[in-house]
This record gives C-alpha cells, structure tokens and sequence, in this order.
C-alpha cells in the first residue's frame, strides 16, 4: 500500500518547550490510523501542523506525494547561507554613512545614528528570519535591497562634493557603487528563485490551510467550530467550497454554469447531510444542533471537500456509548468510500474497535506504534498512561 | 389577499414596496412632496451606502471606520469627470465604481492580514488620509473652497433637475446595489464570507483563502461606496472636503449595527429610520436645541444596544429565515 500522508522526523516548539520532538508517521491508503496518547501529549500540534495551522520548525511532510513541508537539501542551504552573508555586508556597508554624522558640525546627530543602529538591527533580524524560513523575512529583505538600489542611484545621481544629507556632506566614496552591484544582481537573483514553487516551498512559502484543504486534506477541530449563525445546509456547502469555481462575477450575473453548479453543489450537499444522518435538519441553524449533531455536522463538512485523508480531532469526546457506537459505524462508512482516516481519540473502545494501526504520542514523543493489540500490550503505553510506580508495582 | 402572507412571500412583499416607492412622488403629501422626497432621497442614499459598507463588517466581520473614504474618493472622482470631461452619469457611476474598488484593493491587500482593532485603526487612518489629500491637494480638488459647479445629470439630454427625478434615479440604483449583494450573498464568495465572519480559523480548513475573499469584501463594498459618492456629487452639485469626516463613517457604522449587522433588510430598515429621524427632530426640537439631535443618536443607540444588541433584524434571524424559505426548494 502506497502511503497517502507520510510525516519525516516532524519538529514543533513554541519558544523553549517543544510540543513534538522528531515524530515520524505514515498513513496508508485507504486505513484508519489511529493517534493516542495523555493529554498534552502533542497530538493536536501535530494536527495543525499536518493542515498548516502551524508551521513544523524541522522536519519533512508529504502528501500524496507532494510536499507539504519539504527537507532543505544541502545545495539550497548554502545559497540562502550566501545570500544572507551578501545581505549582510551590504548592510555594514551603510555604516560610514552614518559614521559621517559624528563629524563635529553635523545636525540631527543622535536622530540619524539612531536610525542607523535601527536598520542594522532590523537586517540582522533579517538574517535570523531567513534562517528560521519565516516569509516575511523575505519581503523585509526585498524592501531593503529596493532601498539600496534607491539610495545608490540617488547618490551616483549627484556629483559627489555637493552630497548633502540633513545638511552635513557627505563623503562615501565608491560605497555606492558597491550597493547597487550588491542588491541589483542579489534581488534578481532571489526573484528569479522565488519564483520556482519548489524553491518557494524550501525557502519558507509553505502551503496556507486553505491550499492544504484543496490538495484534498480536510480536518475537524477538536473544540467544535462549526458556522453556528449558518444553517446546517449552508455550513456544508461552505465544505464544498475548494471543489466550486464561481466567482464574483459568475455569481453577479447568474450565469449558467454558475446556477448549475449551485444546484449541483445543493445536492452533493444534502447527501452528505443524509450520509451522517442529519438531512432532517438541513434548514435549521447550526447553532441548534444537540452535541452529538455537531459533531457530525462537522465530519460532513469536512467530507464537502471530497477529501483524501480526513483527520478527525477527538470525534467521540463527550459523547454518550449509543452515539459513539454511530460513530464508529460512520467512521467505517468513511473508510468504506475509500478516504483515509487520521484520528486522534481518548475513547479506548472506539480507538480499538476502529483503527488498522494506532501511534503513541507522550512528551511530543513517539514512544510506540502498531497494530491495536500491540499497543494495549506494550509495557511503554501503559506506563505513559497509569505513570511509571503503578506500572512496576502491577509488574 | 391576506396582508400577513406578504410577510412569507419576500418577492411579494418586495413588489409592494416598491409600487408604493414608485408611486410615491404623485401621493398628496399637503404640499410638502419636495421636501419629503429630498428626505427620502438621503435615506435611499444611506442605504445604499449601508448595503455596501455591510458588506465588510457585516459579511465577513472586520470592523471597517474608513468607509468614508471611498465615499470621497467617489465623489471627487464624479465631480472632477464632470467638470473637466463632462461626462455623462452613466460612465462616471461606473468609472467612480472602479476608481473605489482600486483604492479598497490597494489599501486591502497589504492591511487585510490585520486582525481585529488594528485592521479598523487603518481604515481610520485611511479615512482621514483621504481628507487630508482632499484638502490639501489644491492643484487637483480645489482643497477647502470645495467643488462647485458640478453639472446636473442629464438622460437623453434633459438634465435632471426636479426632485422626483432624482429620486428615481437613486430608486433605480438602490435597485441595482440590492441585487448585486443578494446575489453575492447566495454565492460561493457570500458564503465564503459568511464562513470568514463565523470562524477564521475553521474557515481557512475548510478551503477558503482569506486574504483573496476579504480583499474581494473590501474592494465590492468600497465601489459601492464610491458609486454613492458619486451620485452625491451630481446630486448636491458642491463638494467639500468637510463633507467626508469622520463622523460620516461613524454613522453609517450605526445605521448597519441599529439595523442588524449582516442582514441586508436589516440595514436598508436602519437607514430607512435612522436618516429621517434627524428631519423629524428637526421639526419636533425647539430650533435652539436642534445640535441635541446627535444626542437623541446616541440614546437611540444605547437603548438598542440594551434591549437589541444584535439590532432590529439580526444577522441569524435573516439566516435562519432564508433556510426556511428553501424548506420548499430542498424538499423536505
């Protein structure tokens, strides 16, 4: 079986505490993979990194073989390293600029220098941006090539004993000259590199949420977040949302293929409703709903998109033994139609009666993976889940 | 016919309005028909600015304080066509619509990624940014003597100058504007909105690209902004930078909020009651105590915001109404 999902050696901290630490995983085509583990144990973090909420500080995600969160390879590391050390010269390069207002005679002294220190502070932060691949590092760092640029064809522009700034000359030589030979060609460079979608995805212009759920990954939240001022009907039709193409104009003058699709997508809409049983409810708000209604709406809405893999955040929490016996049989159903189903849950029944393979999160950890009856075996899940004492005193 | 199913047909009840709309001009109002129909039309004129400002706050849920600014910028952009080209309402209205729409996607674009207070300290600031241009500008807008001289508009060559003919007018616009938000808000981009307005977060997984629909919110309700604007400027002939504050944008902010945020019948009703309300007290209030009448606003307010916070018609009534209204369609 091919994997549908497969997360590399995966990495999330917020600040010092890190949420996962290296987790590895795979979900084969067509399964239910199941994900326990005590509470904070990570297993949300690991949700929204996988549907972009978050983005992972290491580590690989694929998905249907495409890469989510790719590896830096070695080659693209070192281009952003020489990227971000040309960047840096042409900074220092700013700062005879700024030397040339301590002469005795200069006006506006403390302001200037003071701007000096400022933009060498925000390039170095630049610079450490980049290495964490945060985006806007990357539009910080093309406004400050553009200002270069700007600032070297203004200089060059003037002959060079009447360089006056806030009234004090200025001598900066062939300074100039090094900015516009430095940025010209390092903007050009990088556009033309950030214009390849590999490229773009390694240097930190990840997938947003929306573009995940188009690739055909769709996910329900573990605090329900339904539309609840929408009706039922409309909630799922806001589902159906990534496999629609009307825009604003189609919709302004109700052309055909706009009226036909709407129909279309009303249908496909109902059915979901009748699939989790809720088609008699189709014209109330969602807000309406009892608990376990909810949850199921939300499941629907989630199927709207026609996904390949479903994630499914705690589906039974708080939910009474028949209703999370319906659960299960929709889970099945939903295994049935083909979708690959990622679930996190505390519910030891459903978990066992419905997963193909469940992974053990603890600490951010991975500490165990298997089948459902290796894992209710493994000495190390049961310690995680009673604490280590009373697991050696049963032993 | 029963006067209560009107209530359950909405395209009956729409019809009604609008023959009485219609036929309103010819009703015997005691001589004073000029005077109710200039009223009438600054009522049709907010709402028509509260459909398009509902569009924002209402639909998609950021707080929006610069809707003035398009209003302006609309404004200027009719008088300065007018006068200088001379061009017919009919290309200003839509060049004015595309003028708004350009500005809202250029301040949208790059401010949209704001959330909450800090989107609506923006828009402030825009708001003020495009006053101060006004005035300032002088080159361009003739700044703080104001535009006069703004010709009338004309069909088929008889310039428009009667009352009535202007309230046609803006009867026919209100028209138009009503249609193209209720069918943007039975859309996927309405819905989409709508989803924005409930919940970001879940919103985005479930496949809605933020920055595309809210800048898509700002740009629509910024050109029906700036169409208003424009009929203001051929309607009123003079324009002034004074006539774009601040407080524009506030106000209108209360209309959609005493009318219901998010329902479209709601803010047409708010406008319908709040706008003559200040000509009302204008005959009620003894002269010297007229300026109280922002005062009696303000009670207004507080009393709703006590008793109805989510306004006259609230956002999940106008939901729940329209579910109900496709029972018959959906079969159940």
């Amino acid at each position: 079986m091919k994997p549908v999902l497969k997360a590399t050696r995966l990495s999330k901290s917020f600040g010092g505490l890190s949420a996962l630490k290296e987790v590895t995983l795979e979900a084969e085509s067509g399964r239910i993979v199941g994900i326990i583990g005590p509470n904070g144990a990570g297993k949300t973090t690991l949700f929204n990194c996988l549907s972009g909420l978050y983005h992972p500080t290491q580590g690989q995600i694929l998905f249907l073989d495409r890469a989510i969160v790719p590896e830096v390879p070695e080659a693209k590391a070192k281009h952003i390293r020489w990227c971000a050390l040309i960047f840096l010269v042409l900074g220092l390069t700013w700062l005879p600029l700024f030397w040339s207002f301590l002469l005795p005679n200069a006006l506006f002294k403390v302001e200037l220098i003071v701007a000096g220190i400022f933009i060498l502070v925000m390039r170095l932060l630049v610079v450490r941006g980049l290495a964490r691949r945060q985006m806007w590092a990357w539009s910080l760092m093309f406004l400050f090539l553009l200002s270069d640029l700007f600032f070297a064809a203004w200089w060059l522009s003037v002959p060079a004993s009447q360089l006056h700034l806030a009234g004090t000359p200025i001598r900066l030589g062939h300074i100039p000259w090094l900015w516009s030979i430095g940025a010209g060609p390092l903007g050009i460079y990088l556009m033309i590199q950030l214009s390849m979608p590999r490229v773009r995805q390694i240097y930190g212009f990840r997938p947003s949420p929306d573009a995940i759920c188009q690739m055909g990954m769709a996910r329900t939240f573990q605090n329900i977040r339904l539309f609840y001022n929408l009706s039922v009907l409309d909630n799922v039709k806001i589902g159906c949302h990534p496999r629609m193409d009307a825009n604003v104009l189609g919709s302004l003058l109700r052309t055909r293929t706009q009226r036909e699709e709407e129909a279309l997508t009303e249908k496909k809409a109902l059915e979901w409703l009748r699939f989790v049983g809720l088609e008699k409810r189709a014209v109330d708000l969602a807000g309406t709903l009892a608990y376990g209604e909810q949850r199921r709406l939300e499941i629907a809405r989630a199927l709207a998109s026609e996904p390949t893999l479903l994630l499914l955040d705690e589906p039974a929490a708080g939910m009474n033994p028949r209703e999370s016996s319906r659960l299960v049989q929709l889970i099945l159903d939903i295994r049935g139609r083909g979708i690959t189903v990622l679930m996190i849950e505390h519910d030891m029944r459903v978990m066992m009666s419905l997963a193909d393979y469940i992974y053990v999160l603890d600490y951010g950890r991975l500490i165990a993976e298997g089948t459902p009856d290796e894992i209710r075996n493994n000495p190390r899940v049961i310690e995680a889940y009673l604490g280590g004492s009373i697991a050696h005193v049963d032993a | 016919m029963d006067v209560r199913s009107l209530g359950k047909n909405p395209r009956l009840l729409l019809m009604a309005l609008l023959l009485l709309a219609i036929l309103l001009p010819w009703l015997p109002m005691g001589g004073s028909t000029n005077y109710i129909l200039r009223i009438l039309t600054t009522a049709i004129l907010y709402m028509i600015l509260a459909m398009g400002l509902n569009i924002v706050p209402g639909f998609t849920g950021l707080l929006d304080l610069g809707y003035v600014g398009f209003y302006g910028i609309g404004a200027y952009t009719s008088g300065l066509l007018a006068i200088h080209y001379d061009m017919s309402l009919w290309l200003i209205l839509p060049l004015a619509a595309i003028n708004g729409a350009i500005w809202g996607i250029l301040l949208g674009a790059p401010t949209l990624r704001l959330t909450g207070d800090y989107f609506a300290i923006v828009t402030f600031g825009f708001s003020e940014l495009v006053v101060l241009v006004i005035r300032n500008e002088l080159w361009l807008t003739r700044g703080p003597m104001g535009l006069p001289g703004i010709s009338p508009p004309a069909i088929f060559g008889h310039p428009l100058t009667r009352d009535w003919e202007f309230y046609y007018l803006i009867l026919i616009l209100l028209l138009i504007v009503l249609v193209v938000v209720t069918r943007l808000q039975d859309s996927r981009v309405g819905r989409a909105w709508f989803a924005i307005r409930e919940d970001e977060t879940a919103a985005q997984c479930c496949g809605v690209n933020l920055i595309r629909y809210k800048v898509t919110a700002f740009a629509i309700s910024a050109s029906i902004g700036a169409m208003a604007g424009a009929f203001y400027a051929k309607w009123f002939k003079f324009i002034h930078p004074d006539m774009f504050k601040f407080w524009e944008s506030i106000l209108i902010l209360c209309l959609i909020v005493f009318g219901g945020m998010g329902s479209i019948v709601g803010t047409m009703l708010g406008a319908l009651i709040l706008i003559p309300l200040s000509e009302v007290l204008r005959a009620v209030l003894p002269q010297g105590l007229f300026s109280a009448r922002y005062l009696i606003y303000g009670l207004v307010l507080v009393l709703m915001m006590r008793w109805r916070p989510e306004g006259l018609i609230p956002f999940e009534w106008a939901q729940a109404r329209k579910a109900l209204l496709s029972k018959e369609r959906l079969g159940l």
